[in-house]
């Protein structure tokens, strides 16, 4: 194999040679766009659920009591009792569970929306400590409450006040502001989870539509290996029954509703047919280079080149005009996926996530998450194409070559 | 065969299909020699080259090359040795487009383990003796006629060949360049001792050769 030849003859054959770089580049473009695309989907439907420091999400809808007075449980989130949170948590693909208590609480004079969460479990809710934007964190074993920063400007309440909910007073420690932090679960106040639970165990309307005992809790979040998200959701339904919420990023993908994140099969088909398109191109184009080099093959075989010289010849400068064409594709790809990052995607979080009683003020509003998609190619995806690309040049070349090998230079080279 | 002889073929016959194009032909020529191959076009002629030379397989007959019998050689077996034994020069020169003028005369030798320098100095070295030392780097496209056939020229004698073998080597030139390059050629063969068989259909070309061979209708006629 000449190498110089090879470079000469790529070089001075700039149309076919681009041709055919472009025609399999595009091709592995496409493949890499279209599935970093649906990597970025996957990941922006993990964000809902990674921002409050899970993976899995467990509720359980149920009745609403028709008195809607204290604290009572939306519709979307009962009692999950102890006995079952025990059987849960031994699952297999189980890492750590969250559990916390949402409550509407309905005073005389105001309602609130109660979350009661576990300060230093850092599975769930305790992950607002990083949102805090006055005072401090719940501390364990004292009773006080957060207020998120946007419900204490409305109402005007500030660190050291103190207000009743459910005729219980707690000192607000400290301001949250949930805006920057998860849109699931999003609550007015939030109280030590042993608190909430004395506030739902205590109330007799809570108590009609749905028994609660003293440990038990009416959402869970779940850390989980996430090649058993999958399987660990349709147990935990096994477990609560059919009816039950189980929040995931399946979930939340089909939510989204892209052609991109809904469906692998998809996927896989427009890349199959991005990349047959372009082999096709790539073979079209060199088959008909290789055809107008019929008398030049003749020549070398004339002058003393063997069939495995040609094929040589033949097949290396495929492979380099492939794998020039793989690099194209990558840096194509890799322009795109910075333009598309810029891009916005709004995750809708189903009201059942973050249920707010449809009589308040922006009770029945759509909450969406909104966040860039994160696009990025990852090293894996880019070494698959270019070995792709490799194995295009290889195969597409060495067929090509083999057939003109086989040319009798005699019937090319006569000149009459 | 004689000890002189360094070209042979005995009975060669050359079908395609139903039609017969070379007739039983025998011939052979001596190391050295100068051999002109007349004929009118379609008698044949550049046919028998071809079986001469290793580039067609006779129907029947057998060919023998520096007493080698090629007849039954594979493919492979053919090219190397004509790697190692021939030249060629054809009518229309065949130069590799992309390569330039030294690149060209270097190609029979890019598939041989030699070291690029090598390659380099015997086709300059050839190149230079063909005037055309100042053209090395210059592509086929840049080149005139007669220069695109100096460079095949020098081509065909890079691997120090026994037999040069010519079709029609001035059938694409005007006559004062056809003129130079056989001159050339029997500068070649003179200064050389290169066997050349050449194909021609102009006579007073091939009075320049030792030998004529006159075909018709696939035969040897004289």
């Amino acid at each position: 194999m000449n190498l110089h030849y090879l470079m000469n003859e790529l070089y001075y054959q700039k149309r076919r040679t681009v041709t055919a770089i472009i025609g399999l580049s595009i091709g592995i473009a496409l493949l890499i766009i279209l599935n970093s695309l649906s990597m970025a989907y996957r990941q922006a439907a993990q964000v809902p659920l990674k921002e409050i420091g899970a993976d899995i999400t467990v509720q359980r809808p149920g009745d609403v009591p028709k008195d809607l007075t204290g604290a009572v449980f939306p519709c979307s989130a009962v009692t999950i009792s102890d006995e079952e949170l025990k059987k849960i948590q031994p699952l297999p693909g189980v890492r750590g569970i969250g559990k916390a208590i949402l409550l509407w609480v309905f005073d005389p004079n105001r309602a609130w929306i109660v979350l009661g969460i576990e300060q230093q479990n850092p599975v769930g809710p305790s992950i607002l400590r990083h949102s805090v934007t006055e005072g401090r964190f719940l501390e364990e074993g004292k009773s006080e409450a957060l207020v998120e920063v946007a419900y204490a400007r409305q109402f005007n309440l500030k660190i050291g006040d103190s207000i009743t909910i459910a005729n219980t007073t707690f000192p607000v420690v400290g301001l949250v502001d949930a805006s920057r932090a998860a849109k699931i679960a999003v609550a007015n106040v939030y109280l030590p989870l042993a608190e909430a639970q004395k506030l739902a165990a205590s109330s007799s309307q809570l108590q009609s539509v749905s028994t609660f005992g003293p440990n038990d809790v009416n959402l869970l979040f779940i850390k989980a290996d996430q090649e058993k998200i999958t399987g660990l959701a349709s147990t935990l339904k096994d477990l609560l029954g059919k009816k039950a919420t189980i929040g995931t990023p399946d979930s939340f993908l089909k939510l989204l509703g892209s052609l991109f994140a809904l469906s692998d099969k998809f996927n896989l088909a427009a890349s199959i047919i991005a990349i047959f398109i372009a082999v096709l191109i790539a073979f079209k184009t060199m088959a008909g280079n290789i055809a107008e080099r019929a008398r030049e093959i003749g020549v070398l075989k004339a002058v003393g080149w063997t069939n495995r010289n040609v094929v040589t010849q033949l097949l290396v400068e495929a492979i380099v005009q492939c794998f020039i064409a793989g690099i194209l594709g990558l840096v194509i790809a890799a322009i795109v996926a910075f333009a598309l990052s810029f891009m916005k995607v709004n995750i809708p979080i189903p009201w059942d996530m973050s249920p707010t009683p449809h009589f308040l003020p922006g009770g029945g509003d759509q909450i969406f998450k909104t966040l860039r998609l994160p696009v990025h190619i990852p090293w894996s995806l880019a070494a698959f194409a270019i070995l792709l690309s490799l194995l295009i040049g290889g195969l597409t070349g060495g067929l090509l070559a083999r057939n003109i090998s086989k040319i009798k230079p005699s019937e090319v080279l006569r000149h009459e | 065969m004689n000890n002189g002889t360094i070209l042979s073929g005995n009975n060669l016959s050359k079908k395609y299909g139903d039609l017969e194009v070379v007739k039983h032909v025998t011939i052979s020529i001596n190391a050295g020699e100068f051999v002109c191959l007349v004929g009118k076009s379609g008698c044949g002629k550049t046919t028998l080259l071809s079986l001469l030379s290793g580039l067609e397989r006779p129907t029947t007959g057998e060919i023998k090359l520096d007493g080698t019998d090629i007849t039954s050689a594979t493919e492979d077996q053919l090219a190397l040795f004509r790697r190692e034994n021939v030249g060629f020069i054809f009518q229309s020169f065949n130069l590799i487009p992309t390569l330039n003028a030294w690149e060209n005369v270097a190609l029979p030798l890019f598939p041989i383990k030699m070291s690029g320098d090598e390659r380099h100095r015997r086709a300059t070295e050839l190149l230079e003796k063909m005037e055309l030392g100042h053209r090395m780097d210059h592509l086929p496209a840049a080149l005139s006629g007669g220069e695109k056939q100096r460079v095949a020229i020098a081509r065909a004698l890079v691997n120090n060949p026994k037999v040069l073998f010519a079709d029609e080597p001035t059938g694409n030139l005007d006559s004062s360049t056809g003129d130079a390059i056989m001159e050339i050629m029997t500068k070649l063969h003179t200064e050389k001792g290169v066997a050349i068989l050449m194909v021609t259909h102009e006579v007073e070309l091939a009075k320049t050769s030792q030998r004529l061979i006159r075909m018709h209708d696939g035969e040897v006629v004289a």
